[in-house]
């Protein structure tokens, strides 16, 4: 068995036991192969034995931000349809067919990508290609189908409203990217939602969910030479012709700090969104460090401040999105009721610009390394998660990247953050400070 | 002194050894996870919240180290550690790379057996409990969910969050946490070990933890019967926007009841199996369009005390009767209609499927043993699992459905915008 083999500045020993955790040379445990399909179809074999399980995720580059102009949701809404008929499979079918196996599935929309996912025992995955190849195929776009969807689509958008975390976040998200594809919302509007019917739905399909516009990765109890049989059985038939996506399009940042306010419930909560680099950005994984650094376990000095010590917040979070144009990292806290917001606001910046002024020591930043890998190591045991982040990683950058980006979060230096943090954390040169205040 | 209990109900367990331990190599991802679990939690606190606050303030200091120490100490070697308070018990939950596995035993055994109880921390957490409290008071489906437990558990402690009430989280103090951790101390201790590990080892390693607990002491009396509240329809007022969400159901059976299974069974054909499969899903949001969510379950939240038939939907007002309608007729068709043999094989194929993904992690194993041990059950053996689906038909299935369900008893909470 090999380790993925890493030095890092200073006290690596604990970072490198704690990458040990996986073996096979990679931040993912088990054997990856790669092939190529004639179609264009990008398949990854991951061969990992730990249960009798085998995930298959489907990844196509196709997003929100691929919506046409006036039909924003439109990708969303196709990822709903293709649960709902095509040849083989009536509506509902596919979810009976998964239970009647034992399995579960599931998809979601990004803003740069769709997937669909199946997890079965390993005895019975093969019906998960079945599935994708049909629905790819011949999907129905039942005119009848697509009003009740629509009709669904619109509670999940009500649901979406009424949750204070999520509305504030969707608020932020669009200021912050304001001009930009990802500031629109995945779940598009209620008025474009109306305009958007089988006719559109089914011209995003045409032009996106081609073979050579999408990552397979099986994983799991499947041997390569199996998988790539069923693979090239059932979806190499599938024809080629995607539509080529633009390159990345430039973000046009908020110059200063752009402050929102709304009025829901009765907690205040404080959202600040910083813009972040690409996800394949060097930058990236140091900013995840930060990340870390800011704001995962106890000991960080966000928590600390204001949670444990300050006790002005109940919880505090800090997050790092992975996109392909550019990234965000947020901080989220919920105030404890009585706190003047603008204490934790003040206190907030404040150890922002005290990091950005101050080099971390070494010893602080081997915590957050250590707290960072083991929430990878933690979050990557079962075989689900293993498949979802290898192909949403193979579909926007490459092979290589989950590991290139763990070798750099290892390799990251106290010097190298202090930089980054200059770069990145200073919320008076781009940023947008979101406030949901109790009615009260 | 260890022992492996076998169907052994929480009153039986007085007088046998303090101790119980269930231990499991798993492998994989070279991890352990350690649960340790004390039988006193919101269930039978004096006080709202005093078992929440109990379990959470074992992380907060011990005659050896303060939480700044515990936390960092922890962090420091990538483990994840925290101490919790949960309705049944409360304890301390370790993962850690398999290497650290003694560290982990020793580090969750500290928190359990030397706890100080810090007062100025415990006025925090009850402090930052009550602004959680708050915080999800301000989400329409969990403030609906509360008000369906009072609805159905009143007077019983089930009936309240295990967070307690703003009012009475400022009252408990730190001696009321250590008076509670003592009480369940004496009543015995399960320690649930998984991962890539040496089963004999940590036996052992238990034994020198764990082994001078005395023998248990009488566990606590139970607490008073659910009784529910008098009217059939209770509401609730919730910020949404032009969403009312909608909880029907019923207790049904505790953990142990010899139905449960048949009833598992059932929830899947009723909608609590893959994607939006089930009778109510697919009436609700497939056939019909009326919501995102809609599922359900009849033995939700089960334990020492009954579960309950609840089905969630989550729909626009104007639609809210049509929903509920739906919802009552497909408990009813269940109830009095019976089951179709497809549908009893599709739903036992589901439950005997999905036992591998229940099964995959040191985390899942843990947690697997510690319910095991928990109900006296033997939830850690996937044959025994597999051979107790197989052994249902549709007649025991029907038969349960019949006694469990009854939807003449059917309660209705509604979380309405306001």
């Amino acid at each position: 068995m090999s380790y993925l083999s890493l030095a890092s500045s200073g006290a690596a020993s604990a970072a490198a036991a704690a990458v040990a955790a996986f073996p096979g040379g990679s931040c993912i445990p088990g054997r990856r192969q790669y092939a190529r399909l004639a179609n264009g179809l990008t398949v990854c074999v991951l061969e990992n034995r730990q249960a009798p399980v085998v995930t298959t995720a489907l990844c196509l580059r196709a997003g929100t931000s691929d919506d046409p102009p006036g039909h924003g949701g439109a990708a969303h809404f196709l990822e709903h349809m293709m649960f709902k008929g095509s040849a083989r499979f009536g509506p509902g079918e596919i979810d009976r067919r998964t239970q009647a196996l034992g399995g579960s599935n599931n998809a979601f929309t990004s803003h740069d990508s769709t997937t669909y996912y199946f997890s079965f025992a390993a005895d019975r995955w093969t019906e998960a290609l079945a599935i994708e190849a049909d629905r790819m195929a011949s999907l129905t776009l039942d005119p009848r189908q697509v009003a009740s969807e629509r009709q669904v689509i619109r509670e999940e958008i009500a649901m979406y409203e009424s949750e204070p975390w999520d509305a504030l976040e969707v608020a932020v998200q669009a200021r912050l990217f304001r001009g930009h594809a990802y500031g629109r919302p995945v779940l598009g509007t209620r008025g474009e939602l109306r305009a958007t019917g089988r006719e559109e739905l089914a011209a995003f399909q045409r032009c996106f969910y081609r073979p050579d516009n999408a990552v397979l990765v099986v994983a799991g109890e499947a041997s390569e030479e199996t998988v790539l049989g069923e693979v090239e059985r059932t979806l190499g038939g599938l024809p080629p012709g995607a539509e080529r996506r633009a390159g990345a399009a430039p973000v046009p940042w908020p110059g200063g700090m752009v402050r929102l306010r709304r009025r829901k419930g009765e907690v205040p909560r404080l959202l600040l969104a910083l813009p972040a680099p690409a996800g394949d950005h060097p930058d990236h994984a140091l900013l995840r460090l930060l990340a870390a650094l800011l704001g995962s376990g106890r000991s960080s000095r966000l928590y600390r401040a204001l949670v444990d010590e300050g006790q002005l917040c109940s919880w505090v979070h800090t997050d790092l999105t992975e996109s392909l144009d550019a990234g965000h990292l947020t901080i989220a806290a919920e105030v404890v009721p009585g706190v003047e917001p603008a204490r934790v606001e003040g206190e907030l910046l404040g150890l922002l610009a005290e990091l950005v002024g101050t080099r971390p020591g070494l010893e602080e930043v081997e915590r957050a390394r250590q707290v960072a890998l083991a929430d990878w190591v933690l979050h990557h045991e079962r075989v689900e998660q293993q498949a979802l982040s290898l192909a949403v990683a193979l579909a926007l950058f490459d092979a290589e990247h989950l590991d290139r980006q763990m070798r750099r979060l290892l390799a990251a230096s106290p010097a190298a953050l202090h930089e980054a943090a200059g770069r990145y954390l200073r919320p008076e040169l781009g940023s947008v400070l979101g406030w949901s205040l109790p009615r009260s | 002194m260890v022992e492996t209990a076998d169907r052994v109900t929480a009153a039986g367990r007085a007088g046998r050894p303090g101790l119980a331990t269930r231990v499991r190599r798993v492998e994989g991802a070279p991890v352990v996870a350690v649960r340790l679990w004390l039988d006193a939690g919101a269930r039978v606190e004096s006080i709202p919240g005093q078992g929440l606050l109990t379990g959470r303030m074992l992380e907060e200091g011990t005659r050896r180290r303060d939480w700044r120490r515990i936390a960092a100490d922890a962090e420091g070697r990538g483990m994840e550690l925290s101490s919790f308070g949960a309705f049944e018990g409360h304890g301390v939950n370790v993962d850690a790379l398999a290497p650290d596995w003694e560290l982990a035993l020793e580090w969750a055994a500290e928190l359990v057996r030397e706890p100080s109880f810090p007062e100025d921390r415990c006025a925090w957490l009850g402090k930052q409990a009550a602004a959680e409290l708050e915080g999800l008071a301000d989400q329409p489906d969990v403030k609906s969910a509360w008000g369906f437990l009072e609805h159905l558990y009143t007077p019983h402690p089930r009936c309240r969050p295990v967070l307690g009430d703003v009012a009475s989280l400022r009252t408990v103090t730190a001696a009321d946490c250590a008076g509670l951790h003592r009480a369940a101390l004496a009543g015995g201790l399960i320690a649930a070990v998984a991962g890539v590990i040496d089963e004999d080892a940590v036996e052992l390693r238990l034994e020198r933890l764990f082994g001078d607990l005395p023998p248990r002491a009488e566990p606590f009396p139970p607490p008073v019967a659910p009784a529910g509240l008098p009217e059939r329809r209770h509401q609730v007022k919730v910020e949404s926007e032009d969403q009312v969400h909608l909880y029907v159901g019923h207790l049904t059976v505790p953990r142990r009841h010899p139905d449960y299974t048949a009833l598992e069974l059932l929830a899947v054909i009723l909608g609590s199996g893959a994607g939006l499969t089930g009778r109510i899903p697919t009436r609700i949001r497939e056939r019909e369009g009326l919501a995102y969510t809609a599922h359900a379950q009849t033995v939700a939240g089960a334990g020492e005390d009954p579960g309950r038939l609840v089905a969630y939907v989550a729909t626009a007002p104007a639609t809210a009767s049509q929903a509920e309608k739906g919802v009552v007729e497909e408990i009813a068709r269940l109830a009095d209609d019976g089951i179709g043999d497809h549908e009893l094989e599709e739903a036992r194929s589901y439950l005997l499927g999905v036992e591998p993904f229940r099964r995959e992690t040191a985390r899942q194993w843990a947690e697997l043993l510690l319910e095991a041990e928990q109900y006296g059950l033997p939830l850690d053996d996937p044959q025994r699992r597999a051979a107790d689906l197989r052994a249902l038909d549709r007649r025991t299935c029907e038969a349960a459905a019949r006694r469990h369900l009854r939807p003449a008893d059917l309660r209705v909470t509604i979380g309405l915008p306001g």
